[in-house]
């Protein structure tokens, strides 16, 4: 008998590569980094609103540091993520109860649309901020 | 056909055993409505007799000439170099993903095969379980329609695995059963094979499909996999909660 | 119960998935609030400290809200890293290991948070 042959892949690279990949894959794609951006972004989210228990020195002083460029960029990063992810996140839900699934290719044109719609307005109150 | 030529440089995915892979290049005069196996086949013929390929009946029924044409699935015999490149252009050929190979461009598809005996995907579809349209022989109601008129066939399904190789997560999660094995077990239908539901409903089922549809969008025979594994999931969801108030 | 302790355990199923969509569309529903409430309306875009009090106190609904957010968020992560996670198929002792983590991480999470949220709300008192 044959040895059990490992499977031609390039493991975790494969979720990620997109040449040759349909709408829908590209759509998985951006669905699986935002997921991991937004779980990091969460647990570090957590962590810096115990902030809030220290009282306002602390806490004020940290919001100040948020509102450095680089930060307002990673917290733009999040938006973006978060309203791909949660709008996505719809889309799936519904083709998996069945729903519109012929249509999800132009399910996902609307998703990205609305995430860069949403951007630009986050954006601009953002800049207008501060 | 045309008098067109055309010069494409084949590109081809070499390996035996266990040497490391390669690529061979071999520049080609072709004709642009000839398919990509015409391509193959006369490499094979006139350039290298080690060539290794698998192909048997031409007309897009066997499954066997799946390969990877410049990054996407195809089956080379119904695949025309016109559409997959240009004149002076290239085409790279390799094997099919989440596969292991056996040599250059043929993998061995026993991870389908085996998983196909396990949702009893039938060899031969009877008339009553996939009828052909228009012969007035009605099916079982839960046979699927498309839009209301179409019956749609897994008889279609000519096992070339190329949704199993266009699938992003099958490469990583090997014992998957895959999109054309759920799509097999989603026309077997739940309701005649309440057996299935657990083979299904587990890690290595449904729920490693992360819908990017690269199934549907490969699939040469239109069997439409991953519609059918979204399909499932209602099956199987709307099953399940049945069970949290009836006792199967 | 011999038979099904001999066979290979399921992993995942329907109920784990069930609970990731319905999680999510709450989150959504929760996080529209959310950012309108911390991000537009806010004054400067974020809210300071004694903001951030005064809003807990005045409007009681707010940390409630909060607090079933931050469960639906840790809960709908957690499943979704694992379900990553089974992608590269794990062995069955290794994936022991991570769900006894990730039953962890989601415990500690949920109770730092609440214990965060009354922390603000009581805060000077």
């Amino acid at each position: 008998m044959d040895t059990p042959k490992k499977p031609n892949t390039r493991g975790i690279l494969d979720w990620f590569d997109p040449r040759g990949r349909n709408v829908g894959g590209w759509g998985f794609i951006i669905n699986r980094l935002s997921a991991i951006g937004l779980t990091v972004y969460l647990y570090l989210h957590l962590y810096m609103l115990g902030k809030l228990a220290q009282g306002p020195e602390a806490f004020d002083a940290f919001i100040e540091t948020a509102k450095q460029p680089a930060i307002m960029f990673g917290e733009m990063l999040v938006i973006i993520a978060g309203l791909y992810h949660g709008l996505n996140g719809l889309r799936i839900a519904l083709n998996s109860f069945g729903i519109a699934v012929p249509a999800q290719r132009q399910l996902l044109y609307g998703v990205v649309g609305i995430t860069l719609i949403g951007t630009v307005v986050f954006g601009v109150r953002m800049l207008t901020a501060h | 056909m045309t008098e067109e030529k055309w010069t494409v440089k084949f590109v081809i995915f070499r390996k035996k055993g266990d040497q490391p892979p390669r690529y061979d290049s071999y520049v080609l005069e072709v004709d642009p409505d000839e398919y990509v196996i015409d391509g193959v086949e006369r490499i094979w013929a006139f350039h290298d007799r080690s060539l290794i390929f698998a192909h048997a009946c031409h007309h897009s029924t066997c499954g066997a000439c799946g390969m990877r044409v410049n990054d996407v699935e195809k089956l080379t015999c119904i695949t025309k170099i016109r559409d997959v490149t240009t004149n002076g252009g290239s085409l790279k050929i390799e094997p099919l993903r989440n596969f292991p190979i056996i040599g250059d461009l043929v993998v061995d598809m026993t991870r389908m095969y085996a998983a196909m005996d396990r949702v009893h995907a039938k060899a031969v579809h009877p008339l009553s379980a996939a009828p052909l349209e228009g012969e007035g022989i009605r099916p079982p109601k839960d046979v699927p329609r498309n839009n209301g008129d179409e019956y749609l066939r897994l008889a279609d399904c000519i096992e070339c695995g190329l949704c199993i190789s266009a699938c992003p997560v099958a490469g990583t999660a090997e014992n998957y059963l895959g999109p054309a094995v759920l799509a097999a077990a989603q026309l077997q239908g739940l309701k005649h094979n309440p057996d299935l539901l657990d083979l299904v409903d587990c890690a290595d089922g449904l729920w490693r499909c992360h819908s990017a549809y690269e199934c549907t969008a490969v699939c040469p025979s239109n069997v439409d996999p991953g519609w059918r594994i979204m399909d499932l999931r209602r099956q199987v969801v709307g099953e399940r909660i049945k069970r949290w108030f009836v006792k199967a | 119960m011999q038979n099904t302790l001999s066979q290979p355990k399921p992993g995942e199923s329907y109920l784990l998935w069930l609970i990731k969509i319905v999680s999510g569309v709450l989150i959504l529903a929760v996080l529209i609030i959310h950012f309108l409430v911390n991000h537009l309306f806010a004054p400067n875009g974020l809210l300071s400290h004694a903001e951030v009090v005064a809003y807990y106190r005045n409007y009681p609904i707010v940390p409630i809200m909060e607090g079933f957010f931050l469960v639906f968020v840790v809960a709908h992560s957690l499943i979704g890293s694992r379900s990553i996670i089974l992608d590269l198929r794990p062995s069955p002792a290794v994936l022991k290991v991570l769900d006894y983590l990730f039953i962890a991480v989601g415990l500690f999470a949920t109770a730092y948070g609440i214990w965060l949220l009354f922390a603000v709300i009581n805060f000077g008192v």
